[in-house]
């Protein structure tokens, strides 16, 4: 489509400006040029545009498409005009939409300056005296030519010269080699999570030069996961993880392929895409997504590398997905619910602790894609940050899954009941829209929560720790369970699905998903 | 009485306020011992969330206590 055009008309701002709406964008800046009543001195009373169109299309189209490369911009289009202007007319309309105002200004900006010092139209002035001149293009000041070297890098896709990845160091190690880069060139990993965990293990991956990356992940940055997500910055604030993890991975190392998915996997989804990986590094902070990535480890016979953190320690598990090796269910059977486990948010977490287990994940993954040796894989490790300790427990997986009927019949179970749990989940825009659709909106969040955040809509307050004795307050009508993240409404609303509650449900992403970022 | 060496991880560290201790007990098994300091300590996991490990293996929580063992209480952690 194109987003540049000459107009012989006046230019519909209203139409330009819708056409540059999109969900993703949080502000819109546009810039208008007006035909003005003198120039250098001379007083003006019209002026005529002539344009060589074909070359001026195509030129406009390429500007517009630098200024959307260079500053990441959502979309941005420019109108021009041609033939006769009056006083007051518009000459010129330039808009851009983002997720940030500074990407929008700066994007502006770049396509009028380029547009006055590149585009094929001249201008004829007609003054008051009578006369009529063709005024020269003068030189433009343009601000992208002055920016500093602290621009955003990763925004930048146009590279001068193609990239070739120098992996020298590490095939250097008698236990990569040639052999063993061409193994790594050939492997895809999945990497659920980009954040804490996740920035390291796909920074690592990306660099070592893994031939395909997976990325999940179906939050947007916040400014709160700067401290411990090393792959963003400011900037980001309001984006995609994914769609930033994967810009990433494209600056890091171009030769690595990136698939993405915006949306946390499911039980209707989860086995068919572990089966186009031959290793998953579980790295999200949600115990719901380790149980199912565990199941369908075990389901597919795809290894996997789980890895969690609490505040200063972190456990480590490689799960082999192989017959007589144990799983996650082996260890703890059945998942807990979200309250007990603890969570960064409420926990608290040091920024390093998760980027020590990321590395140690990254580590374990590249032994494993490598065929080196990996003694403590069959283990449960404890990495306490404290003392500095690792410890590792070896699990014994006879006391397991075994004594269920074994991993894979405990995993066959386990997905059967996530596919009608999911039915819990529903998406709202707006929870107004909720209401309206005819839900009692059930608010499951703690106390302290409700203060500092409450919520915009009027709701029944019910802690997630006490739906269950509570359950037959449930019985008639439909309710959506509503927290900070959608995880313990979901675990509420399931619970008390098994209590017989038929219209319970959860609100997903919570309450984070319906902020629009900007 | 049995004199054994515990080790916290996570929200149980949290909430005891150390990482570890000695504590001398009569608990008869680990799961007697785990009731006993979910008492005094204010633990709020119940025993069939977590894992216990003792002298650095994965144990059963009918295992009887003896002088000198080194426990373990491992809470799943979710944080990522």
């Amino acid at each position: 489509m194109s987003r540049f055009e000459l107009s012989s008309a006046a230019v519909d701002l209203a139409e330009q400006r819708e056409r540059l709406r999109h969900a993703s964008s949080g502000g819109f800046c546009a810039f208008e040029g007006w035909v003005r009543n003198s120039n250098e001195g001379r007083e003006v009373d019209g002026l005529s545009y002539e344009a060589y169109a074909e070359l001026a299309l195509a030129e406009g189209e390429r500007i517009v498409a630098e200024a959307i490369a260079r500053y990441g911009v959502t979309d941005a289009r420019c109108v021009h005009r041609t033939g006769d202007l009056a006083i007051g007319d518009m000459a010129v309309w330039v808009g851009a939409s983002a997720p940030h105002r500074d990407e929008a200004f700066r994007a502006c900006r770049y396509i009028i300056d380029e547009i006055k010092h590149r585009l094929p139209i001249w201008k004829k002035e007609h003054y008051v005296t009578g006369e009529s001149d063709w005024v020269a293009c003068t030189h433009v000041y343009r601000e992208h030519e002055h920016e500093g070297h602290h621009h955003h890098h990763h925004h930048h896709h146009a590279h001068a010269e193609p990239f070739v990845p120098d992996y020298s160091r590490q095939v250097r190690l008698r236990e990569v080699g040639e052999a063993g880069q061409a193994k790594l060139a050939a492997s895809r990993v999945l990497v659920i999570g980009a954040g804490g965990l996740g920035c390291p293990v796909i920074s690592y991956l990306a660099g070592a030069g893994v031939g395909t990356l997976g990325i999940v992940d179906g939050d947007r940055l916040d400014a709160s996961n700067l401290h411990r997500q090393t792959m963003y910055d400011a900037r980001d604030v309001g984006e995609y993880k994914a769609e930033l993890a994967s810009r990433r991975v494209a600056a890091l190392n171009p030769a690595v392929q990136v698939q993405l998915w915006k949306e946390p996997l499911d039980a209707g989804n989860v086995l068919d895409v572990f089966r186009q990986f031959d290793l998953v590094v579980e790295c999200t902070d949600d115990m719901r997504s380790r149980y199912l990535s565990s199941d369908a480890a075990v389901l597919t016979g795809t290894p996997l590398i789980l890895a969690s953190i609490y505040q200063y320690e972190g456990q480590l598990q490689f799960v082999a997905a192989r017959p007589g090796s144990p799983c996650l269910r082996c260890l703890w059977p059945q998942e807990p619910a979200p309250e007990t486990v603890g969570s960064c948010t409420l926990a608290g977490v040091l920024g390093p602790v998760p980027g020590v287990l990321g590395a140690m994940q990254a580590t374990e993954a590249l032994k494993f894609l490598l065929g080196m040796p990996q003694p403590n894989a069959g283990a449960l490790s404890l990495v306490n940050l404290i003392d500095l300790s690792i410890q590792h427990l070896p699990i014994d997986a006879a006391h397991g899954c075994a004594e269920q009927g074994g991993c894979v019949e405990v995993a066959r179970r386990a997905m059967a009941r996530a596919v009608e749990e999911d039915e819990v989940d529903l998406a709202f825009d707006r929870l107004e829209d909720a209401v309206a659709a005819g839900f009692q909106l059930v608010d499951v969040r703690e106390m302290e929560e409700l203060a500092s955040d409450p919520m915009p809509v009027a709701a029944v307050h019910v802690p997630s720790a006490r739906v269950g004795e509570r359950a037959g307050e449930f019985a008639e009508g439909r309710y959506l369970l509503v927290c900070a993240s959608g995880r313990r409404s979901a675990h509420a609303a399931r619970l008390l699905r098994g209590e017989g509650v038929r219209g319970a449900y959860s609100l997903v992403g919570g309450l984070n998903a319906l902020r629009i970022a900007g | 009485m049995t004199v054994v060496h515990l080790q916290y991880y996570a929200q149980l560290r949290e909430q005891a306020g150390k990482s570890g201790e000695q504590v001398v007990t009569s608990a008869a098994s680990l799961r007697d011992l785990y009731d006993e300091l979910r008492a005094s300590r204010g633990f709020s996991l119940a025993a069939d969330v977590l894992k216990v490990a003792v002298n650095t293996e994965f144990s059963t929580w009918d295992r009887p206590l003896r002088d000198g063992d080194t426990v373990v209480f491992i809470p799943p952690v979710a944080g990522g």
